[in-house]
């Protein structure tokens, strides 16, 4: 009996153990620079490798075999490439899934640096502004995939669980506030050497497309100017320098998980033989490429077998690992914001200048300057060299046809299965399980 | 930190358990010498033989009444001998006997003719985990297999052997590959977390976390994880007791929830050394593959696809029919790529033997299993067993040791073939070409025997030892210490080479990957336990007290590499070009209890069995960490009483009733912290951190109210054994991940729910002799379970995230679904009911049918036959179910094989029709009402069968040397099956994995 009371001894402590080795409570993340930065750092592996910005399997992919840009090669059919979308679909639910992930990581490193006590001011802006960023630009490519979405400002799961959609008009305010207030928080310098880490042009940039897809052309061409006008950001006449890691136009890039990798888009899009096994060009996009533009030669190549020929993307070069990482994930690019500006200035009745800056673009593609005269004319122009400037990266093209209503004209066409309805993807089937509130699913779903 | 003090803390317990047994043997050593030095009186030699009637029966204790327990024990021929006086009387006792009792008179040589005692199994003592209880007195419910069983089936896992043979078990194997898991669910679901419904394991005494070990992505090819059971050989194992109800499972308090696996190893027996070696070898094919359309029926499907659409040119990808693939060629793939032979050896040997105060067994066994796949694919286990018993002489103190070490090594292809052999196109091309490569057909061809160049390997190695010592303090009190330890230690590797693809792509080996898993779990448990038992004239009253201390550790290490200079360095982590790490972690599981028994019995008629347990575990937060747990239980024997005792009819008759609490702690560890973790990936040289969960610290245990009654009845000397029991559980504060909106960031969050799920149901057992001559000796058992389960409350389930999955007063494994109405014969789609009537068809307003999935009834029908030398034993077994249909891709999207069923598909406005028109995939409407269909009612189907279980016929070879006997054995698992289901067979839990084999084995055992 002895025995057994003396094994009782110390009982209440007993079951308690120790925070394991592997994991840091919340608030110590916040308090120590290295470890908040690693916050920082795991979402953005995150945002790499999964999700809508993934140079494998996100919009760049989906929304490729989704619009008109990619063909689909594997056996079993694929409902993105047919337009056959269901509540249910695993994809649909991943990429909406991911995107909430991220979301929710970013407040949590927002209210993490806000609470802490320890972190200094000029650390706390950075991340918090590096933060709303990319909780803005999340944002921005779900309501542009989903429709009206939620916009998730807290990590408390208890308001997230009944959270409602809200307007596109009003996720796009609340984008801009983010970025306003980012815009602010974050340096116009980089805070790390290669461009990995987004600045207040980066913000910009955002900003920029933000107002452009809203049709607030003023500030989408102030916006645009003052990236363009950053002496950080040269423009490259050399088409195969546009994507390397030291690209002078590059605004934001992910770096790869290790030395010597290369940005996901190369290991995707590229195959040495034909056919395909699972992503190939349209025949038809590269048939439309206009006589000369020296984009088809160095952005795409064609593989053939003798009898077939079939077309990869091929702004990406590197299939796989090099001594040394060659190529890095480009999100934001000088490019786009020239397109951004050319477009908004025509529609501000700025003929001349939106003609100077799609001559930029025309030029450097080898093209003689534009033949376009009226405002409409160069709006057109502008749509047609984002599709063979921009293709490939991060669904433009999708976003671009919806925006100028023109997707039911182009992709009834060129698509068997397109319907109206087909603009938006439809609410996961999970989601709107678990929570209500995100009701009504969007239409033809 | 912890683990030092706690090192310190059962090192210093050994000491005091030392210097007490020290203590207590002091007075016992006095006792001893005092008795020795009364003089004996006069002795004489005695021997004789003991038989049963035709063949001598070894191992029967015999003893002199009144005077000296076992004696001695017959030997291998029957034969005895011993010292006694001429007044003395002997007791033979031997189990399944009725005991002897034989007057010496002077006698010099006595043989005797013991017999059988077909109501002896009421006499048989029944392992409840901390205390044992006779099968006549037993206040609980528990079932029971011993190694008669077991031993009769050419399975591998312990878990198999039970099938069909217990009430209310339920189980049900993942998948036909070696190695692979099993799920198990005691009396239904209780708990709304699909993985927090295992039961308890306990090998002799020694608390087995069934936890997995594995790792998701190093064993591709399985459903699910590698699970520790599979270290347990079943040829080791003498029985497996499970404990159902609140009565048996309250002392196991916060684990007990879901029932307990008692398993209990072989042990040796005193006599003569015996050694006994069994060799089988045998073959397993899968059961049953399914009707799938041949090239002509399979083409006609796709081109009407395309017809349909209106598209008239092929797509690039469209290989089956734009005239890439030879159109004319017909390959069987389920046939060319499952259709193998498995080969299955296995290899006992033991020795055992003894004498009257001691007794040991050393035992080995090797098993090689290969699979029906093709390739280089082997299961191996080997496992050493010892085990040893001592008794003092006095036989106050005893000892007892189990060890057991199993190593298994397990090659399995990284992809389980059987989807691609049910989806590959018929015409698909050969898989070699001329020049005996793998054909890829200029890259039009996914070759099914590519991904096999991919493959796992596991290695676990696995330690389970145990001592218990006990000591009689006093006649009535001994106290007891269980000392168990077990070490795990699993090494998973997966391979992916460059060359499971097409050479013409120019994938090298920069592009190999590995992955490795090296996970280690260890457990020490250290269980005081003080037993006391005292008589009197009409009772009996038996107190147990007693403490478990346990810390469990588990260490896991989850890598992968990227990239290798060669192919051939893909086994050396350290050549990857770029490494991750995915997991680094220790977990420390600790856990501590106090439990007692206090049982009462008044003349052999009323029976009253109380238990408790105070729990506390370490995966709870601060506040939340200790529970206690209790059940009463009560037997009335009303054969005892006086008015029934000489009935001629009922020769037993027991009514008995429980009810208590258990609870459920099966939620993972650390769940309450509010943590960073590492991601594993880099960003700017910098791993990443991630939040862990969503952060809730305030759950606590679930909870679950057992209440049961039964009445146990023989009739005409038990020949009939009728054992009905009715039980009632309901679990609440439901301990679960409730699923959450991925707009949280996450899927679930942990918390208690205030829901309660009500599992009630009936099992009936029946034993019937019907025939015991000594010549031919018939038994048979059937045994049936029924079960209901329910969501009896759930406050605020409308505005829950569970609102589009439950319904009240329905089951807890209830799907909801779309319900069909059938092809429409104008459009030529599948259609389903628009049941909410708002002219839309959602998955929350319309998925209103409510399909259950548990099983309605299940049980099993098991016959034992005896003729002379030959032995015949089968089981039927049998389940009552819905499962769902074979169904997987739309009809002619894709180039994709289908069930032959979908021939008659919707052609032409008016047709009625089982099935859609065929698409191409690009018709919208037909995709879309595809999904809604396979959502439906219509895809649940019957998914009932009968199935020859087992079966198994020996012959005891008549052999001119007396001392060696020898047995033969042909044995037979999932031999036949009868079911209304096509989707293949019917006894899965995932779609597009090997089913449970067909296995025939032969085998030879000689003892000797």
């Amino acid at each position: 009996m002895v025995l057994f009371l003396n094994s009782c001894i110390s009982c209440d402590n007993y079951v308690e153990v120790e925070q394991p080795n592997s994991q840091l409570t919340r608030t110590a993340v916040f308090e120590e620079m290295s470890t908040a930065n690693a916050a920082m750092a795991g979402l953005y592996a995150k945002m790499r490798n999964n999700g809508v910005l993934a140079g494998s399997g996100g919009a760049s992919v989906y929304l490729g075999w989704y619009a008109d840009e990619f063909d689909y090669y594997q056996a079993s059919n694929s409902n993105f490439y047919n337009n056959t979308l269901f509540p249910a679909e695993s994809t649909v639910t991943s990429i909406w899934n991911y995107s909430y992930r991220q979301i929710y990581e970013a407040n949590a490193i927002i209210e993490g640096v806000t609470n802490s006590v320890l972190l200094p001011q000029a650390g706390r802006n950075q991340l918090k502004g590096e933060a709303l960023f990319i909780r803005a630009l999340l944002h921005l490519y779900l309501v542009n995939i989903y429709g009206d979405v939620p916009y998730v400002k807290t990590t408390d799961h208890l308001v997230n669980s009944k959270i409602s959609r809200m307007s596109t008009a009003s996720v796009y305010e609340n984008s801009i506030a983010d970025l306003e207030e980012s815009n602010l928080l974050l340096p116009e310098a980089y805070v790390t050497p290669e461009r990995v880490r987004p600045n207040r042009f980066a913000v910009q940039a955002v900003l920029a497309r933000t107002y452009l897809y809203m049709g607030a052309y003023a500030k989408a061409s102030n916006a645009a100017s003052a990236v363009i006008n950053s002496p950080l950001y040269i423009w490259e006449t050399d088409l195969d320098k546009i994507f390397l890691k030291g690209s002078t136009t590059t605004i934001w890039q992910f770096m790869p998980n290790a030395a010597g990798m290369n940005a996901n888009e190369g290991s995707s899009y590229i195959f040495p033989t034909g056919p395909p096994t699972l992503i190939g060009l349209r025949p038809d996009f590269i048939y439309t490429f206009e006589a000369n533009d020296k984009r088809k030669a160095r952005w795409t190549k064609a593989v053939t077998n003798g009898s077939s020929t079939w077309y990869h993307a091929f702004k990406y070069k590197q299939r796989t690992t090099t001594p040394s990482s060659v190529e890095y994930s480009v999100v934001l690019r000088l490019a786009e914001q020239y397109l951004i500006r050319a477009e908004a200035k025509a529609k501000q009745g700025d003929l001349t200048n939106a003609k100077a800056d799609i001559n930029v673009i025309r030029n450097t593609a080898g093209l003689p300057n534009t033949t376009a005269v009226t405002a409409d004319d160069i709006v057109t122009e502008v749509l047609r060299q984002r599709r063979f400037e921009l293709f490939t990266e991060f669904g433009q093209r999708f976003f671009d046809l919806k925006r100028s209503g023109l997707i039911d004209n182009v992709l009834s066409i060129s698509k068997p299965g397109w319907n109206s309805t087909d603009k938006f993807w439809p609410i996961p089937e999970l989601e709107l399980n678990a929570n209500p509130n995100l009701n009504p699913q969007n239409p033809g779903y | 930190m912890k683990i030092i003090s706690l090192n310190k803390g059962l090192g210093a317990l050994w000491y005091s358990l030392i210097f007490g047994l020290y203590l207590c043997c002091t007075p016992a050593q006095a006792n001893k010498v005092l008795r020795q030095i009364q003089s004996p009186p006069q002795q004489i030699q005695i021997s004789g033989t003991i038989t049963d009637g035709t063949s001598p029966l070894p191992g029967v204790a015999i003893s002199i009444k009144e005077k000296a327990t076992t004696v001695t024990i017959s030997d291998h021929n029957g034969q005895y001998r011993l010292t006694a006086s001429p007044d003395d009387i002997l007791v033979f006792v031997f189990m399944g006997f009725k005991t002897a009792t034989v007057p010496i008179n002077g006698q010099k040589t006595i043989n005797i003719q013991l017999q059988e005692d077909i109501t002896s199994l009421q006499e048989v003592r029944v392992n409840a985990g901390y205390y044992s209880v006779k099968e006549s007195e037993r206040t609980g419910s528990i079932a029971k297999i011993t190694a008669k069983d077991i031993d009769k089936q050419p399975v591998s896992n312990i878990l198999a052997t039970m099938q069909g043979r217990m009430a209310g078990v339920d189980i049900v194997q993942d998948g036909g590959t070696a190695g692979g898991g099993f799920q198990i669910k005691i009396r239904g679901q209780n708990s709304l977390r699909a993985d927090g419904n295992s039961p308890l394991y306990i090998i002799d005494g020694v608390l087995y976390s069934s936890e997995t070990i594995g790792y998701s992505n190093t064993t591709t090819g399985m459903p699910t994880t590698t699970s520790p059971l599979s270290s347990i050989n079943p040829s080791d194992v003498e029985s497996i007791e499970v404990l159902k109800d609140a009565d048996a499972t309250a002392i196991y308090g916060s684990r007990g929830a879901n029932g307990v696996v008692l398993i209990t190893t072989k042990k040796g027996k005193a006599g003569k050394t015996k050694f006994s070696i069994t060799s089988s070898t045998g073959v397993g094919k899968v059961t049953k593959f399914i009707n799938l359309m041949n090239t002509e029926q399979y083409l006609a499907m796709r081109r009407s696809g395309f017809a349909n659409d209106g598209i008239v040119n092929y797509p690039a990808n469209a290989y089956d029919i734009n005239g890439t693939w030879d159109q004319t060629r017909y390959t069987d793939w389920q046939k060319e790529l499952l259709g193998g032979t498995a080969r299955i050896t296995d290899l006992q040997a033991n020795v055992s033997g003894g004498s009257t105060q001691t007794q040991y067994l050393l035992s080995g066994t090797r098993r090689t299993e290969t699979t029906v796949i093709p390739g280089d694919f082997a299961y191996r286990r080997t496992s050493v067993r010892f085990n040893m018993n001592h008794t003092s002489e006095d036989t106050k103190f005893k000892i007892s040791f189990a060890g057991g070490y199993t190593i298994q090594d397990n090659k399995q292809p990284s992809t389980d073939l059987s989807r691609i052999a049910r989806n590959l196109a018929p015409n698909a091309p050969a898989l070699y070409d001329t020049d005996g490569n793998l054909n890829w057909k200029n890259n039009t061809f996914q070759n099914p025997l590519a991904p096999l160049k991919s493959f796992s390997t596991v290695k676990t190695k696995d330690l389970v030892a145990n001592a218990i010592l006990s000591y009689s303090i006093l006649p009535n009190l001994e106290i007891k210490g269980n000392f168990g330890f077990t070490e795990l230690n699993n090494d998973e590797r997966k391979i992916t080479p460059s060359t499971i693809v097409n050479p013409s792509l120019g994938i090298t080996s920069a592009n190999s990957s590995a992955h490795e898993n090296a996970t280690e779990r260890q457990s020490l448990l250290f269980e005081p336990q003080l037993h006391w038992k005292k008589s009197f004239n009409n009772s009996t009253i038996d107190l147990l007290l007693g403490g478990t201390a346990q810390q469990q550790t588990t260490s896991r290490l989850f890598t992968q590499g990227v990239g290798f200079a060669s192919n051939s360095l893909i086994n050396n982590m350290a050549s990857a070009t770029t490494k991750y790490i995915w997991a680094s972690d220790v977990t420390e599981y600790k856990y501590q209890a106090f439990f007692g028994r206090l049982n009462y019995n008044y003349r052999d008629k009323y029976i009253v069995n109380a238990t408790g347990r105070r729990d506390g575990s370490s995966r709870f937060g601060p506040g939340k960490q200790f529970a206690t747990f209790g059940a009463v239980g009560a037997a009335w024997l009303f054969t005892n009483e006086s008015f029934l005792k000489d009935s001629k009819v009922l020769s037993f008759g027991k009514l008995r009733m429980s009810y208590g609490v258990t609870g459920n702690d099966q939620i993972g560890d650390y769940q309450f912290l509010n943590t960073y973790g590492s991601t594993a990936l880099n960003y700017q040289g910098i791993v990443g951190l991630e939040p862990n969960r969503l952060f809730n610290p305030d759950f606590g245990w679930e909870s679950s109210k057992k209440l049961e009654a039964a009445l146990e009845t023989g009739f005409m000397n038990d020949r009939l054994f009728l054992t009905v029991g009715w039980y009632k559980n309901r679990s609440s504060n439901q301990l679960v991940g409730i699923p959450v909106p991925g707009t949280t960031g996450f899927t679930s969050i942990n918390a208690n729910l205030d829901a309660t799920v009500e599992n009630k149901g009936i099992e009936v057992t029946l034993r019937t002799v019907n025939s015991s001559n000594n010549d031919f000796k018939w038994t048979t058992n059937f045994t049936i379970s029924g079960s209901q389960n329910k969501l009896v409350s759930f406050p605020g389930l409308a505005g829950s995230t569970y609102a589009n999955r439950y319904v009240i007063g329905e089951s807890t494994n209830i799907i909801k679904v779309y319900q069909y109405t059938g092809v429409n014969p104008q459009t030529g789609l599948f259609e389903v009911a628009d049941l909410n009537g708002d002219g839309l068809l959602t998955s929350a307003g319309d998925k209103q049918k409510t399909m259950n999935l548990s099983p309605k009834y299940f049980g099993g029908l098991q016959n034992q036959l005896q003729y002379k030398k030959w032995q015949l034993d089968f089981l039927l077994q049998f389940v009552k179910q819905q499962n769902y249909n074979y169904n997987p891709n739309v009809q002619g999207g894709g180039n994709l094989n289908q069930s032959s069923d979908m021939v008659n598909a919707w052609q032409q406005s008016g047709d009625v029709a089982p099935y859609q028109m065929n698409t191409s995939g690009t018709n919208s409407a037909a995709v879309n009402a595809y999904y809604r269909y396979v959502d439906s009612d219509a895809m649940i189907v019957d998914g009932s069968y009968i199935r020859l279980k087992n079966i198994s016929l020996s012959y005891d070879l008549p052999l001119q040397h007396k001392g060696i006997n020898c047995k033969l054995s042909l044995q037979g698992q999932n031999v036949l099956t009868f079911t209304p289901y096509k989707g293949g067979d019917p006894e899965f839990k995932n779609t597009g994995y090997l089913p449970p084999l067909r296995v025939l084995t032969a085998g030879v055992q000689l003892n000797f």
